[in-house]
């Protein structure tokens, strides 16, 4: 019987003038999406890849200097596109794509996309993912509402439940119908993403981001699953279309609208977040309290001094056989990263904490647990932006320290100054960034899925609570 | 009769519940929308507070530090030496341009979160000092702000369709229009009457509350302007309003059942609102892309990379340019290296004035097909106007970038001489160290864009209005 009602859901539906053109829209959309996502994964991508040789051979190349003096030059490390960055973009646009690693000092990552783009963009950028979360849920709104309240305004629902059907059936029968148009859209769209997708990455890298797209896929599907089943909870319980209709519109609204941006600023208000200034001048205070390296009669370099000398078996400096200049670097290095831990480490700790106000707001809206889910599973999330910021600072550290080692070690010679060439400026690897796996990912954002699948469970009650006292007129 | 008919629509609508809750909902989000934009200009004034006071500690230091020197001796370190120009343009003696938060910020952050409203000048090259940006967790920044611009912009119409998406259908539907329609009055006049009753109703308190809650946000009234571009505020949110009135009446001109028009204006304003802009930004950036940042990089580096290595060449072209800076070999030479080092930023700013520039022009042209195209979208055209009129538009930032390129050329003029004569600073020039003062842009450059904006929306619901009106003709009263 659920079969039935499906088949003669479906086949209204797709005949429906207004679905038809619906459904054409948001496809025509999805598949726009996921061109331009597609074409901008594959720009950055090989501009990212050519930056990243350029700013390794700017660095291998930079001449005969004393390695402090390239220690400042320093390098770039340039944020990696991921492949699912082209369904979802998540806060690309809002975080840096480059960083500076020099000496003496973490920076901040610079050039937000976001700066070089006029006031429309805020209004949302066209992806995929924005698609998903806020189109295809008003679609189900729109072909849902009517299910049962329509049919009660047309007076087909008493001939239908005198016909013995139950409401139950009635009710899953609409779902699946409704699901099945859904599909009708949802099945090429997504073999045309995957399509594009490996069109982006290859078959190899595809196979690899198969969990993360099995983690996006489930999401989306509950939380239609969690639309669908109040669709049909309100349209059940509503006297009038036009009653469940507006429900279901201020329904969307709310999720889609409202509480994401009352999130932001509530978050912002419990987790405030230092203005860059103050940040800056915090830094900079501690920092202070540091041996300078460039100051030769600061006052804890006596101590240093002590220490490397007893280090050393030696009485005086004169004595030393490597340069001081490279230790008393490395010990403001150690002194910077201490401090650098510290406020960064606060700082990305308050976004963390903002966003899991955010992520809390999921009780009152889907949407939010959904696109966090899905900017996750892209790797195009907060957290995965401070993973990568994490691993170019990492490397910052390495690499001054190869170069302060190198003073120390090498120093001390007839010369005044002493320079260095490209044998030393090799000593310093690559860098090369690995994504953290997807397991630990799914690790930290399962509360998402739960609060989804949270979402999907209590529609689905409401559902049959709304149905089972389902009146026909 | 007009005013009778508005009277009495009042009169049902003060009776209706969910027409209280509406206006209810609309209070309340005027007055969240208000609190979290003036929290947005109190962090900004703080901030500044801040750079004002760090400012004038490090230059009363300074001062004191350059009388405590002893001025026969050598200073022992060159670079912290506040008597010479290269320290005091570069490191001690930096003043902050500032710019202080737009006129109406508190009703609208617009773009202004995403842009510094500070920079710490110096002697060196603009890109050490222009890529600055204020901390701020990039989700708050994806997901946008609830400030009083976005509840105009993307709530205030919803409200507007909740309230009369059913002006005559519900009539139609509850019988009362055949009977209505009975006395002596035409059509036209009471859909007219009750489009007008709800208008009143909620621009007044659309207005009323931005407005009032403008001034208790402090929006300074002594501030020049002020009350024009309030004016301003109030024609943009009215001919906005008036446009989705004009939608809804419009669309119940059609003489489809209620249902059927909330869904028709459903989609209406998903079209206006999120599938319009989201497609007018795909096609100003695909047809003036904004070259990637990542190539900024690379020729910043190699620029610096080779400018370093020619230093002393380019040193001695420098003088050759300048012999007037040229010092007399008897002259002191406080820090050799900070001359050396203003030649090769000079040189650095020169390659890379040009690759900069091309950022700024590929974005000035989306910014001229935005102004062009805004009108294919109310939505558009009217959150435009609303930065525009606040203050918080990208063409108010770049007023502010030009007037800290002048500054950051003052700055170079005063010192750049003194560094490359390798003098030292006198007690008079502290004194004389060139400040920002920030000159809000001037109301001529808002006035004409905001004005645009008006006859833009108002010409749509018009034309829409008229429509309306003229479809009621063939209007079915019953059945």
């Amino acid at each position: 019987m659920i079969g039935r009602i499906a088949r003669k859901e479906f086949t209204e539906m797709t005949r429906d003038g207004r679905f038809r053109a619906a459904a054409a829209v948001v496809a025509i959309l999805l598949t726009a999406s996921l061109a331009m996502g597609w074409k901008r994964h594959r720009d950055v991508d090989a501009e990212r890849h050519a930056a990243a040789l350029a700013t390794r051979r700017q660095w291998l190349e930079q001449g005969t200097k004393n390695p402090h003096s390239a220690a400042h030059y320093g390098t770039y490390a340039f944020k990696p596109k991921t492949p699912l960055s082209m369904v979802d973009p998540g806060v690309d646009a809002y975080t840096g794509v480059a960083v500076w690693l020099e000496a003496h000092k973490q920076n901040e990552f610079r050039y937000r996309p976001a700066q070089d783009a006029t006031a429309v963009a805020r209004f949302g950028e066209l992806s995929a993912a924005a698609t998903l979360q806020l189109l295809l849920p008003l679609l189900i709104v729109l072909l849902a509402f009517p299910a049962f309240a329509g049919e009660r305004d047309l007076g087909t629902l008493r001939q239908l439940l005198s016909l013995g059907v139950r409401p139950r059936d009635l009710a899953a029968g609409k779902a699946a119908g409704v699901v099945a148009a859904l599909g009708l859209l949802l099945v090429p769209a997504t073999a045309a993403g995957v399509l594009a997708l490996a069109l982006a990455t290859g078959a190899g890298p595809l196979a690899a981001e198969v969990p993360r797209m099995a983690a996006m896929g489930l999401g989306y599907l509950l939380y239609y699953g969690a639309f669908v089943g109040i669709a049909v909870a309100v349209s059940a319980w509503a006297g009038t279309a036009r009653t469940a209709l507006l429900v279901l519109l201020a329904f969307w609204i709310a999720n889609a609208l409202i509480v994401p941006r009352i999130a932001v600023d509530v978050a912002k208000r419990l987790h405030p977040t230092p203005s860059a200034l103050a940040f800056g001048q915090a830094v900079d205070r501690e920092l202070k309290k540091g041996v300078d390296g460039h100051d030769p009669n600061d006052p804890g370099l006596a101590a240093l001094k002590a220490r490397v000398m007893r280090e050393y078996g030696v009485d005086r400096m004169e004595e030393l056989k490597i340069d001081f200049a490279g230790v008393t670097l490395q010990a403001s290095e150690d002194h910077g990263n201490r401090v650098f831990d510290e406020h960064y480490g606060a700082l990305w700790d308050a976004f963390a904490r903002q966003d899991d106000v955010q992520r809390a707001a999921a009780l009152a809206s889907p949407l939010m647990a959904v696109r966090s889910l899905s900017m996750a599973a892209a790797g195009t999330e907060p957290d995965q932006h401070r993973d990568f910021a994490a691993a170019a600072e990492d490397y910052r550290r390495g690499m001054i320290r190869v170069m302060n080692e190198d003073i120390a070690e090498h120093g001390k010679g007839p010369d005044a100054e002493y320079l260095a060439g490209d044998d030393v400026w090799a000593k310093v690897p690559d860098f090369s960034y690995e994504r953290p796996p997807f397991a630990g990912v799914a690790g930290r954002r399962w509360p998402d899925l739960a609060a989804l699948a949270g979402w999907c469970a209590g529609a689905a009650l409401l559902a049959t609570a709304a149905v089972a006292r389902v009146r026909a007129f | 009769m007009l005013l009778r008919i508005m009277r009495h629509d009042w009169r049902c609508l003060a009776a209706d519940r969910s027409a209280w809750a509406l206006v209810a909902l609309l209070g309340a989000f005027v007055g969240y929308g208000v609190s979290n934009g003036s929290a947005w200009v109190r962090f900004q004034r703080d901030t500044l507070a801040t750079a004002a006071q760090d400012e004038s500690q490090r230059l009363a230091d300074l001062r004191r530090d350059a009388e405590d020197v002893d001025p026969k001796a050598e200073p022992a370190f060159a670079w912290l030496d506040p008597r010479t120009p290269g320290v005091v343009a570069g490191t001690r003696g930096q003043r902050f341009a500032t710019a202080p938060p737009g006129p109406l910020a508190a009703l609208d952050v617009g773009q202004a979160d995403l842009y510094p409203f500070y920079f710490k000048m110096t002697n060196r090259t603009k890109q050490t000092f222009i890529a600055g940006d204020e901390i701020e967790n990039p989700s708050n920044l994806l997901a946008g702000r609830f400030d009083l611009g976005f509840v105009v912009v993307q709530l205030f119409p919803l409200l507007i369709l909740g309230l009369s998406y059913n002006l005559l259908s519900a009539e139609r539907e509850q019988g009362t229009l055949a009977m209505t329609l009975a006395q002596p009055v035409r059509l036209r006049t009471l859909a007219l009457g009750k489009v007008l009753a709800r208008a009143a109703l909620v621009l007044t308190l659309a207005l009323a509350l931005s407005i009032g809650g403008g001034l208790l946000a402090g929006v300074d009234l002594r501030r020049p302007d002020v009350l024009a571009r309030l004016g301003l505020w109030a024609a943009t949110v009215a001919g906005y309003g008036a446009f989705w009135f004009a939608l809804a009446l419009a669309v119940n001109a059609l003489g489809r059942p209620s249902s059927t028009n909330a869904v028709v204006l459903a989609a209406c304003w998903i079209a206006l609102v999120v599938v319009a802009p989201a497609l007018l930004n795909v096609a100003v950036t695909s047809l003036h892309p904004v070259p990637s940042r990542v190539e900024l990089i690379g020729a910043i580096r190699d620029a610096s990379a080779e400018a370093s290595a020619e230093g002393s060449h380019l040193l001695a072209r420098y003088y050759e340019d300048h012999p007037e800076l040229a010092p007399a070999s008897s002259a002191p030479v406080p820090a050799d290296f900070l001359v050396k080092l203003q030649a090769v930023q000079k040189s650095v700013d020169e390659t890379i004035e040009p690759v900069m520039a091309r950022y700024d022009e590929q974005l000035a042209r989306q910014q001229a097909l935005v102004d062009r195209w805004r009108f294919l979208s109310p939505a558009v055209t009217a959150q435009e106007a609303l930065n525009d009129v606040s203050g918080t538009s990208l063409a108010r930032h770049k007023h502010f970038l030009a007037q800290v390129d002048a500054f950051h050329k003052e700055w170079q003029d005063f010192f750049i001489p003194r560094i490359m004569r390798r003098e030292r600073f006198a007690p008079a020039d502290y004194d004389a160290i060139p400040k920002f003062r920030f000159r809000e842009q001037p109301l001529v450059e808002v006035a004409p864009r905001a004005g645009a904006a008006l006859i833009g929306l108002a010409a749509p619901a018009v034309a829409l209005g008229l429509a309306g009106l003229a479809a009621l003709r063939r209007y079915p009263i019953t059945g």
